[in-house]
């Protein structure tokens, strides 16, 4: 079943056309790569996805539900979850009610409610020392809280961006495992941006590639990797 | 200063402000009235910074209060008591109208139109000379709660500062305190947890608007007049502010001490030294602002896994 797709979703920044009438979809179940050299769109698009942003143009339809102007804590609250490349923990909350928040606004559980739930997560996460200042927690805790964050909301399609970047190669085999056990068990569609081939070929499905703002290439990781238009792309700004 | 130490010195406050009119003379009570009224101020101050929205707009609104309760009374002989109620949810109304239009606004720019704001209501009544009486401002001639009675009106300035505490305490254990803290914390991040920033934020004005609407009632209700260069003063935004920043702000109890020690030092200054308090008060603000972001509570806090951390 589709749960969100877009089409010809378009952002311009004054001059720069940062995403250019790209059209995809996701189904339920599935762990979508998205990739692409730096800068080009990938984190645009999730903005728009996620409703950070607003689109120039296009469509985007969640659920059978167009979505494309909705307000981001909408969207959050119908199913859209998302994590940051730039991390954004809320600093003056401790990491348990820092996960504890999308649980209260989200899905409007009470407080009580919500600290039980978000225990329940940081355990199935790993995360202790749960009234920690998330300023006293290592990379790895963090990226693992935002991961817990984006959950709290109990979504149905959810983006990581660049989670695993920074962390050692046995704390990327953990969250590479964490993230196909995660969306395995909640029946999730995952959106995956990650620069690290090794990750997107182990745990994608079926990978997109963006480049400067258009979709170019679409399939399995196999395949995408040896379309000439990919490794040209990449060979600007590094290797598949 | 840890939570159990904070709360027992709360306490101690509290009873001191119950049991103080049986045994103080008329001085006092004056000087303990005023610092209650401006740490009820500071409080609600506190309440709305806690969304990181600076507002400078505090004597503006107790100001509306203050009009509001006098004009009902004067100009539709409304009770003294029901004045004092109707300050409170016209300066709410008031804020709920203006918070569609300001609380787009962040940082120095909402600071700036919220102050700005203040003076134009100040001019407003300024103006409005049939009215409001211009500048030579109103005076109640009878009916003025409790026949003016300075014991009576300490009670009635301990339940304003009652309000404000209970409002302030409801903001920091419900999830209000999620609210406010996210969006101070990142926008970005609050909105994909599915939070409404427009919508707390209105909320967090509206009450704390309402609330220094609330206080300006019960000020010209306890004095039995209003003048706008007396309730628009600028007293009224600069002391809670400077009395938040020294205590610690983000929290009930630093105000609070804040408060008490600022109005005691500000009423030893009034009397060595007419208006140089003002001095001291900008003095404290600047001071505190570059050596002790955190307020006073920072110079006592020894809590290093945060377990009192959220209010750092
Ligand atoms: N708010 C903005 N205003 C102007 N330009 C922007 C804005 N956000 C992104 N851009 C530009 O849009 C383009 C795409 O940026 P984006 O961050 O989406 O790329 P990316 O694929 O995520 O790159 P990376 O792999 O480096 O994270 C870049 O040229 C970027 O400079
Ligand atoms: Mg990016």
């Amino acid at each position: 079943m589709i749960k969100l797709k877009t089409e010809n979703l378009t952002k311009r920044f004054l001059g720069l056309v940062a995403v250019n009438k790209v059209s995809f979809s996701m189904e339920e179940g599935e762990i979508l790569g998205i990739i692409g050299p730096n800068g080009a769109g990938k984190t645009t698009f999730i903005n728009l996805i996620s409703g950070i942003i607003m689109p120039s143009e296009g469509l985007i339809e969640y659920k059978g539900t167009d979505i494309t102007y909705m307000p981001a804590h909408e969207r959050a609250r119908r199913g859209i979850a998302r994590t940051y490349q730039l991390i954004h923990p809320l600093e003056n909350l401790t990491l348990i009610e820092n996960v504890m928040v999308g649980s209260i606004f989200a899905k409007g559980h009470g407080l009580r409610e919500a600290r039980t739930k978000a225990e329940a997560l940081c355990h199935e996460l790993g995360l202790t020392g749960l009234d920690r200042d998330t300023s006293r927690l290592s990379i790895f805790e963090i990226k693992k809280m935002e991961i817990a964050r984006a959950l709290a909301n109990e979504p149905e399609v959810l983006f990581l961006d660049e989670v695993m970047a920074g962390l050692n190669s046995d704390e990327t085999k953990d969250l590479i495992a964490m993230v196909q056990r995660i969306a395995l068990e909640r029946h999730l569609a995952v959106g995956v941006i990650e620069h690290v081939m090794g990750v997107i070929r182990e745990l994608t499905h079926r990978v997109i590639v963006l480049e400067a703002g258009e979709l170019i290439a679409e399939g399995k990781y196999e395949e995408v990797s040896k379309n000439p238009r990919v490794v040209e792309a990449y060979l600007g700004g590094g290797t598949v | 200063m840890n939570r159990t130490a904070s709360r027992i010195f709360a306490l101690l406050f509290g009873v001191l402000a119950v049991t103080l009119p049986f045994f103080a003379g008329d001085y006092p009570l004056q000087v303990a009235r005023n610092i209650m009224m401006y740490m009820a101020l500071a409080i609600t101050w506190d309440m709305l910074l806690r969304s990181g929205q600076i507002s400078f707009g505090i004597a503006g609104l107790f100001g509306i209060g203050a009009y509001a309760a006098i004009l009902s009374v004067v100009r539709a002989g409304m009770p003294a008591w029901f004045s004092i109620l109707f300050a409170a949810i016209f300066a709410g109304g008031v804020a709920f109208v203006i918070g569609f239009l300001i609380l787009r606004l962040r940082a120095m720019y909402f600071s700036i139109v919220t102050l700005a704001l203040g003076e134009i209501f100040r001019i407003i009544i300024h103006n409005l000379h049939d009215f409001t009486g211009g500048p030579e401002g109103v005076v109640i001639q009878k009916g003025v709660v409790f026949g003016g009675k300075a014991n009576s009106l300490y009670w009635l300035v301990l339940a304003g500062l009652a309000v404000a505490v209970a409002a302030s305490t409801w903001f920091e254990k419900s999830k209000i305190h999620f609210a406010l803290t996210a969006i101070r914390n990142n926008e970005v991040s609050a909105k994909s947890s599915g939070i409404d920033i427009f919508r707390w934020l209105l909320l967090a004005f509206v009450v704390t608007s309402a609330i220094q609407g609330l206080l300006g009632g019960i000020f010209v209700q306890s004095y039995g007049f209003a003048t706008p260069d007396a309730v628009f003063s600028a007293d009224f935004t600069l002391l809670p502010l400077a009395m938040a920043l020294l205590g610690g702000v983000y929290s009930t109890t630093g105000p609070i001490f804040g408060a008490v020690l600022l109005g005691l030092v500000s009423e030893w200054l009034k009397l060595k030294i007419p208006y140089g308090h003002l001095v001291v008060y900008g003095i404290i603000i600047v001071v505190v602002i570059l050596f002790m972001p955190q307020g006073l509570r920072q110079l006592v806090r020894r809590t290093p896994h945060g377990a009192d951390g959220r209010s750092a």
